[in-house]
């Protein structure tokens, strides 16, 4: 086996168990707050894969690098973009009172505040489904 | 989502009321209620209305998709609510990647409503 298809096979296995790692973490609502490891492990990955591609001498051995250096490289940019900011001016605050408001459902049905009145409640802002 | 399902005993003991907010469309939130299961009334807020209405419109880089999405996404954030609508507790993720385990939100509801 050529030198550059091991080193990518060696990025891509890389990028592949520490990716497993970090949706699972994910998953569990359980990433931590330093995530250098992920990303020095993302970066060790993109770093052989770019080697191989150096190396690599078949078409077919730069599949594994390559692949190696985008799901590092897109990872490692989720974490730089990740932090989230809000207008400390207009931001509701512990002892407000809820805005009225009023959005549709899941099965598009108006869902007016009102009617949270007199209960305990619970709202979550949320992006994803998971 | 999925894993604030876990707390479902906490919730109906308390009969607490659960609302989420996102910017899917609402056959979206109906497609994808079975990836977590969370048994709540889920709002669409797609131009961001209630979001806006919250202060809870995520100002830095937008990470969403990049079209035929919203403009902006919501800063994930849970809060607490008394029966008169006042803000018990709020939790605010300064990084979408990085949520409270739900045992934050169980303390804050044994601190907070019990």
């Amino acid at each position: 086996m050529l030198l550059g298809t091991k080193l990518g096979i060696g990025a891509l296995t890389l990028a592949t168990l520490t990716t497993a790692l970090w949706f699972y973490l994910t998953r569990q609502v359980a990433l931590p707050d330093d995530r250098s490891g992920f990303v020095l492990a993302w970066m060790c990955s993109a770093l052989l894969g770019i080697l191989a591609l150096i190396k690599a001498t078949s078409l077919t051995g730069r599949v594994p690098p390559a692949l190696a250096i985008i799901v590092s490289s897109f990872l490692t940019f989720t974490i730089y973009i990740s932090p989230q900011k809000v207008d400390v001016m207009s931001v509701i605050k512990v002892g407000d009172i809820i805005p009225k408001f009023q959005a549709l459902d899941d099965r598009k049905a108006i869902f007016e505040s009102k009617s949270l009145n007199g209960h305990l409640v619970l709202i979550k802002f949320f992006r994803a489904h998971w | 989502m999925r894993r604030l399902e876990e707390l479902r005993a906490e919730f109906d003991k308390r009969n607490v009321k659960l609302i989420t907010v996102s910017t899917d469309l609402p056959h979206e939130i109906a497609d994808e209620r079975h990836l977590h299961g969370l048994q709540a009334t889920m709002l669409s807020d797609r131009d961001l209305k209630v979001t806006d209405a919250f202060g809870l419109r995520n100002t830095a880089f937008h990470s969403g998709p990049p079209a035929g999405g919203a403009e902006a996404l919501p800063v994930p954030a849970t809060l607490l609510l008394d029966s008169a609508g006042k803000v018990l507790w709020i939790d605010l993720s300064k990084d979408y990647q990085r949520r409270s385990d739900p045992s934050v939100v169980l303390n804050a509801m044994q601190t907070y409503f019990d």
